[in-house]
């Protein structure tokens, strides 16, 4: 009989299912319910839902997985059918609301949504009309979507775009881009023979539930599993090998297993020969070999002659047996060594942007780029769908968040912003923060606190949430935006081996709309005046161009019935029917339009091939008008790769690489890496022109935290404030109870010896000390954490200043005071525990632990050449001192700023060749027309 | 015919409790219990470190004892082999909760009923999996058909696959792959000082305590323990009501034992202090009884479906009709009281040992089917009920003794000293080693642990009564009148004696983990 079971209702049936009420069973009483595909808002990994929409009473019963959805497969994390607490949170915000106080001062006033976007719609207005264009900026943690943004920040001429990345994931980006353009690994997990993990896949990860599915799906199939990290997470506890190097040392570890690999002679040099710049490197290092390959091997081994076992064990503290061992595995799976960074390390330590671009020096040693096994290039696995409405670039350069210090860094220097505001580099007039909570998830939280209090600084502030939170607290407007189930967006990731886009509907609105209702816009269906984001940006730009004579009215005008604002139907009609191939094939196979087969399956997967893509061959006709140069390279005239004047090079650049079309290989034009050599770039000219030779190949760079320089008898250690746990995602999740039921505190690893050594009692209060401050945390004496390194998560020590408003199930009551030497302290009151609301389980709250904000305490140490906020800290670890509370956090902002310029000093600005900002080929988010890449002061 | 059970294949389990979230979601479960939940435990030392992953739950036993138990068969099984609950027959009686072995029973807050995993059987009537086997990532939790002896279920359990507590004779339908004892073992592992690894520890959260260990190091495999990483609570749910019913319902049993005792010592025709006095005193115990049975039913409004849906293998069935025949008796009794009608006690006075017998004695039989609760099962238990009644039947009559003329009373001191005397050796027979570890962290437990102070109070009690009860009975003639102050405090510090034991009794009982 458990044959004829099945994870869900078949698809034909969606619109009409009929169930059993589990409350009522084991009495039959039926229930029907519409099943409406929507995606995940929780991680960044977008898995298919389907939400349960009760016919009866219009609500949405649960949320369960989409079956058809190509990488989620119908099955989720804990934070999917989690979604459902989301929608009913009895705190989540309902209607806009505007400051009446002083900033921060927790004083609101429920305004409508015309007065809302009129009044912002005119700053911005002004604001253009002015041409203070970089005044308005846009701050976004999670996306939600890959391209509508864009869109909108073009049309509105602006370079005003600002991400979380530096706090995330900049460091891995530049490792993988310097070697492929590309700025991310897409590994084949489940079909790979070595599955390499320096990161907690199983757990967090770039696309945890898609990843966890198949790095299982690969173990169990015979694949053997590598995870470095210097604490047990559960990717490590599943792992056949777990190694635990000193944080910050992992470039060594990867250089000396290529080193093994290279001597070994288990290494793929047909690929190597084929597809790698060595004869770059023999030209550039070698001079004095022939430039043929016979001679790259042993040049190889002669390079890295330093990174033997003996010594990897030395630097990284681990066992050489043990790198011997996992070198051998490595060896033998050529081919099928799929490996992925993303954050840890490379978001830990300076130079941390070395370890991706060591591990990608593997990826290519194994000849695994790109193969059935392997690890592919993210760009091949995700699909963008060109937006269809697409006004030109902005010839605008923002240096606020691209400042001439960092030419090569991936993503904006967001985590510099209060820093540049205090520094006087500038101003905002409006300021959007968008699924993002600056003054919590970023370091040095009290400076963000300090410009966002500051009129003079931040004009305003506007927060785009569903839920309050630290940085909405200072906001002038807090608007509400939809949540997983009630906004558009389309998301595609590289989760595997085959391509696709998912697409996230209102399911109300979609659930009306089927019973034969209409709708002018998304709100109307959403609870209270929840607005659809995409909507909001279409009407605020109406309201900042009434007349169109910006030019921006005319991005967001219907094209069916000029006059009149776009809708997203109309949008999304364009966008499915001519932006994604094989979309408006497969939905005429069922008789349906692309926007009505994407409502009703909520995903598509591309049809073809995505492996070796740099070897398709290119057709003649694709290079007419190209020209071959001396080293095989097709290069176009008027792009970034062939061109005299900045000038030449009209409209938008390609979003990677230089837009040369093809490489010879063999006398054959093939497609080729995005990089300026079209090939996998051991070798890195970029890096060696920009500024930092002695890192133009992968290489070993000691970090901020290295071992050798700490006073452990002092009692310093490496902090490591950054890892995820499977239930929760930042800041996100603190509306969930079954979330924060499970985990809601984050006690401090740090292993038993290190404990007695530094005096800390079972269950004893520490005191951590940074070069800013100090919090107070509990401690968690595991034998799963290297020693000499402590770590805690950091999801929790959310707090709220007052107690009836931005509450969540994860909030602990704080006060926030400047002490008499001027630094500021903030202090937990009470923690959580059970209130009385609309919500039966507020009543039923059993925790009181909320966790301490350790990032309060964190100076920002971004990596000089990728940008990348160095996460890990080197502190000082010792009991509590007298006096000192649980959850206690002070800091020194005036430090912070000492440090910010002591960083900024170890950066070596552009301008680069040519007397431009970045290099062209290189990626980055909204990208500007090229002649804005050239520095003032030019000739 | 078809007996579903899971695979929950540790193997492949990352831990990420969307099993957890999904079976929140689909059963709409508050905050505080749950239906399926993981635990966490580490071994090792670094860098050999380990920690493992395991899907805790109800085992839809083919022999279960929540089934069993449940006095109004609320708890039955399903067609397919499911023991599943039917919410509207449940009275809140909990004893589900202490019989079930694997603590996978919890008592919903918001409905006052038992909830359990009952496998989505909604689910299954139209086709489509549980709701945890559809979310989990790496698809650890598998529907498996033991009657199809080709299905992965049935092969792992003809290979000795493993299923948590073996021991108890329940013939789980849960079948672990890839797990080991230090997470299935609940006496594997332990939380640390430190607690949880990413939620707070309360009392209720399951774990050996250090007292518990310390009586039982030695993990049964003699491997070395485990920590326990990340749990659930399971706070015990039987208390003071429950440890009050046993003094009432002694009190009840041993003042009719006695009372018989007098009649066949000839005493029948003394009308007031034999024929009235005895069913009204033990009356108003067995009333309390009732109070104390009921008022501890989180549907107290339901009590009388014990009678209107008695499940006959219940004991608490079976109890309820002992205690409403024994309250027959008893009015009987005194009718034949106010009639004057001495000739007739004598022979309603076998009746009458029988069933105050039985209201002693079968609560040995409800602790016995508790099949999670060792402590209970010990065989002891029958008799110490037995003579705590004799006991706090002497005691009752001797407090009778100060307010009435009390024929016999020297018997009667007799017989309350030989019951406090046999209770005190059985006890003390019973707390001896020799046990299982469950049952050694329990009278661990009991003696040095939380329930300590109950402990000392019923051996201070006990010990104060056996001196001057033992002195007044053996020298009493030669001592004369000089222990008449304490006359009346002797059989309160008996009976308060009693109270404290069954109290650090019923709750170290519940003390031990079963997760």
């Amino acid at each position: 009989m458990t044959e004829m079971l099945s994870a869900y209702p078949p698809e034909e049936s969606w619109d009409h299912v009929e169930s059993l009420d589990p409350a009522a069973w084991p009495t039959k009483v039926r229930r029907s319910h519409r099943l409406v595909p929507t995606t995940c808002f929780n991680c960044e990994a977008n898995c298919g839902l389907l939400a349960w929409v009760d016919k009866d009473t219009g609500k949405i019963t649960k949320f369960e997985g989409n079956p058809v959805h190509p990488a989620s497969r119908g099955r989720n994390c804990a934070k999917g059918p989690a979604t459902i607490n989301q929608v009913e949170d009895p705190e989540r915000i309902l209607h806009p609301m505007k400051r009446v106080g002083d900033r921060g001062e927790g004083l609101w006033e429920r305004i409508s949504w015309e007065q809302a976007l009129d009044e912002i719609g005119d700053r911005i207005g002004t604001a253009f009309r002015e041409d203070r264009h970089h005044e308005v900026m846009y701050h976004v943690g999670r996306m939600g979507d890959d391209s509508y943004m864009e869109r909108v920040l073009h049309s509105w001429g602006i370079d005003g775009h600002n991400s979380h990345t530096n706090i995330c994931s900049s460091g891995a980006r530049v490792g993988y881009a310097s070697w492929m353009g590309f700025d991310r690994p897409s590994a084949d997990f489940a079909n790979a023979e070595v599955i390499f993990l320096i990161s907690s896949h199983l757990e967090a990860g770039h696309y945890f539930n898609p990843h966890a599915q198949r790095i299982i799906e690969g173990q169990q199939n015979g694949a053997t599993v590598v995870c470095v990290d210097p604490r047990l997470s559960n990717t490590a506890a599943k792992a056949d090998h777990w190694l635990s190097p000193w944080p910050g040392t992992e470039a060594f570890l990867l250089l000396a297993i290529a080193r093994l690999l290279l001597e070994d002679d288990t290494w793929d040099a047909a690929f190597f020969e084929r597809w790698v710049n060595w004869e770059t490197f023999l030209r550039e290092a070698r001079p004095d070999l022939e430039p043929t390959f016979a001679n790259v091997r042993q040049a190889l081994i002669d390079h890295y002659a330093g990174y033997t076992p003996a010594e990897a064990a030395r630097v990284c503290g681990i066992d050489q047996d043990q790198v011997r061992e996992v070198a051998a595995v490595i060896g033998q799976g050529l081919g099928k060594f799929a490996s992925h960074t993303w954050r840890a390390s490379s978001a830990g330590n300076e130079g941390g942007w070395m370890v991706a671009r060591c591990l990608q020096f593997l990826n290519v040693l194994t000849g695994s780029v790109g193969t059935e096994g392997g690890t592919n290039a993210n760009g091949w696995n995700k699909f963008i769908p060109v937006t269809p409405i697409h006004p030109e670039p902005q010839a605008r350069w923002n240096e606020m968040q691209w400042p001439i210090e960092y030419p090569l860094t991936h993503h904006e220097l967001s985590i510099l912003l209060p820093h540049f505001l205090k520094a006087g580099r500038g101003r905002i007039d409006t300021y959007f923060t968008r699924v993002y909570n600056p003054l919590w998830t970023n370091p040095d939280g009290f400076t963000w606190m300090e410009v966002l209090r500051d009129p003079e600084l931040i004009g305003c502030h506007v927060a785009l949430t569903p839920t309050w939170n630290e940085s909405a607290w200072f906001a002038d407007y807090v608007l509400p935006m939809g949540i997983a189930s009630e906004r558009h967006d389309v998301a595609s990731f590289e989760t595997h081996n085959g391509r696709w886009i998912g697409f996230r509907q209102p399911v109300a609105r979609r659930h009306r709309e089927l019973d034969g209702e209409t709708f002018e816009r998304t709100h109307e269906a959403n609870p209270g005046e929840v607005w659809e984001e995409q909507e909001f940006w279409i009407d605020l730009s109406w309201r900042i161009d009434p007349d169109g004579s910006l030019g921006i009215r005319q991005q967001f005008e219907s094209r069916d019935e000029p006059g009149t604002p776009l809708t997203l139907d109309e949008y999304y009609t364009m966008l499915f029917e001519g932006s994604v191939p094989g979309l408006p094939e497969a939905a005429a196979v069922e008789g349906l339009t692309p926007l009505e087969y994407m409502r009703r399956k909520g995903s598509f997967a591309l049809p073809g091939d995505q492996q070796q893509v740099y070897e398709r061959e290119v057709s003649e006709a694709d290079l007419v008008g190209a020209e071959r140069d001396a080293d095989g390279v097709w290069r176009r005239p008027g792009t970034a790769g062939s061109h005299g004047s900045l000038d030449e090079i009209t409209g938008h650049m390609p979003f990677i690489g230089d837009g040369s079309p093809a490489i010879d290989i063999d006398g054959q034009a093939r497609f080729g890496f995005p990089t300026p050599s079209k090939k996998l770039e051991f070798f890195s000219e970029t890096i060696r022109d920009w500024g930092w030779p002695e890192y133009s190949m992968p290489a070993f760079i000691k970090s901020q935290v290295h071992w050798e320089d700490l006073d452990m008898t002092a009692g310093e250690r490496i902090l490591v404030p950054t890892f995820r746990i499977p239930t929760l995602i930042h800041t996100r999740s603190a509306n969930s109870q079954w979330l924060n039921e499970i985990s809601h505190r984050h006690p401090l690893w740090l292993h038993p010896s290190d404990a007695e050594e530094l005096g800390i009692d079972e269950n004893g209060l520490v005191r951590i000390t940074t070069r800013t401050g100090h919090f107070v945390i509990q401690s968690w004496r595991t034998e799963g954490i290297r020693p000499g390194v402590v770590a805690a998560s950091h999801h929790m020590g959310r707090w709220r200043l007052e107690e009836d408003e931005a509450r969540s199930w994860g909030a602990g009551k704080a006060s926030i005071e400047r002490d008499d030497d001027g630094r500021w302290r903030l202090r937990r009151e009470q923690g959580q525990g059970p209130y009385e609301s609309d919500e039966p389980d507020t009543g039923l709250i059993w925790w009181t632990d909320t966790g301490v904000h350790q990032n309060l305490t964190f100076p920002v140490q971004p990596d000089p050449i990728s940008g990348m906020h160095c996460w890990l800290q080197r502190v000082t670890v010792g009991p509590a001192e007298p006096g000192d509370a649980y959850g206690d956090v002070v800091v020194d902002t005036e430090a912070s700023h000492r440090i910010f310029e002591e960083w900024l000093a170890k950066t070596r600005p552009g301008p680069g060749p040519g007397n431009l900002r970045r290099p062209l080929w290189m990626a980055r988010p909204v990208k500007p027309q090229a002649s804005a890449y050239m520095y003032p002061g030019s000739d | 015919m078809t007996r579903l059970g899971f695979v929950l294949d540790s193997g492949s389990c990352i831990g990420c409790h969307a099993c957890t979230v999904a079976c929140k979601s689909e059963h709409d479960v508050p905050l505080g219990v749950n239906r399926t939940w993981l635990k966490y435990v580490e071994t090792g030392t670094h860098p050999e470190t380990d920690r493992l992953f395991s899907v805790m739950r109800c085992n839809h036993c083919d022999d279960a004892p929540c089934m069993t138990i449940c006095p109004t068969s609320a708890l039955h099984r399903a067609d397919n082999g499911v023991v599943d609950f039917q919410d509207d027959d449940c009275i809140g009686c909990k004893a589900c909760m202490n019989a079930c072995p694997y603590d996978a029973i919890y008592l919903n807050p918001e409905t006052k009923t038992a909830h359990k995993c009952n496998f989505c059987n909604h689910r299954i009537e139209d086709g489509l999996e549980p709701s945890c086997v559809v979310v989990c990532p790496t698809q650890a939790i598998r529907v498996g058909d033991l009657d199809d002896p080709d299905s992965e279920i049935s092969r792992l359990h003809a290979d000795g696959g493993l299923v948590r507590s073996p021991e108890q004779n329940t013939f789980p339908k849960v079948v672990y792959k890839g797990a080991t004892a230090s997470s299935l073992d609940p006496l594997a592992s332990a939380i640390s000082d430190d607690g949880l690894i990413w939620a707070d520890t309360t009392p209720g959260h399951s774990t050996p305590t250090p007292v518990a260990l310390s009586a039982a190091p030695t993990r049964d495999d003699g491997e070395a323990m485990a920590r326990t990483a990340y749990t659930t609570q399971h706070p015990p749910v039987w208390g003071s009501m429950v440890s009050g019913y046993l003094v009432t319902k002694a009190i009840a049993a041993g003042v009719m034992l006695l009372a018989a005792l007098l009649v066949l010592m000839g005493h029948g025709d003394e009308q007031s202090v034999v024929g009235i006095v005895p069913p009204l005193v033990a009356g108003f115990f067995l009333a309390a009884t009732g109070v104390l049975l009921v008022g501890d039913l989180k549907q107290p409004k339901r009590f009388w479906f014990l009678i209107t849906k008695g499940n006959s293998t219940s004991w608490l069935v079976k109890g309820a009709w002992v205690l409403g025949a024994f309250a027959a008796c008893l009015a009987a009794w005194w009718v034949a009281g106010l009639a004057d009608a001495g000739g007739a006690l004598p022979w309603l006075a076998v009746p009458t040992v029988a069933l105050a017998l039985g209201t002693a004695g079968y609560t040995a039989f409800l602790f016995g089917q508790c099949e999670g609760r060792d402590l209970w099962q010990e065989p002891l238990l029958l008799p110490v009920l037995l003579a705590q009644s004799v006991m706090a039947g002497g005691a009752a009559w001797s407090l009778l003794d100060q307010f009435l003329d009390v024929p016999s009373h020297g018997s009667v001191k007799w017989a309350f000293l030989a019951g406090l005397v046999a209770n005190a050796a059985l006890v003390g027979m019973e707390v001896r080693g020799g046990h299982t570890r469950h049952v050694t962290m329990a009278i661990a437990e009991m003696r040095r642990g939380a329930q300590r102070k109950r402990w000392r109070e019923f051996l201070f009690c006990t010990a104060f009564s056996l001196v001057f009860l033992g002195l007044d009975v053996l020298f009493g003639e030669v001592l004369g009148d000089w222990s008449g102050p304490v006359q009346p405090i002797v059989p309160l510090a008996a009976l308060y004696g009693l109270f404290a034991y069954e109290d650090a009794y019923v709750r170290a009982g519940q003390s031990v983990p079963l997760s």
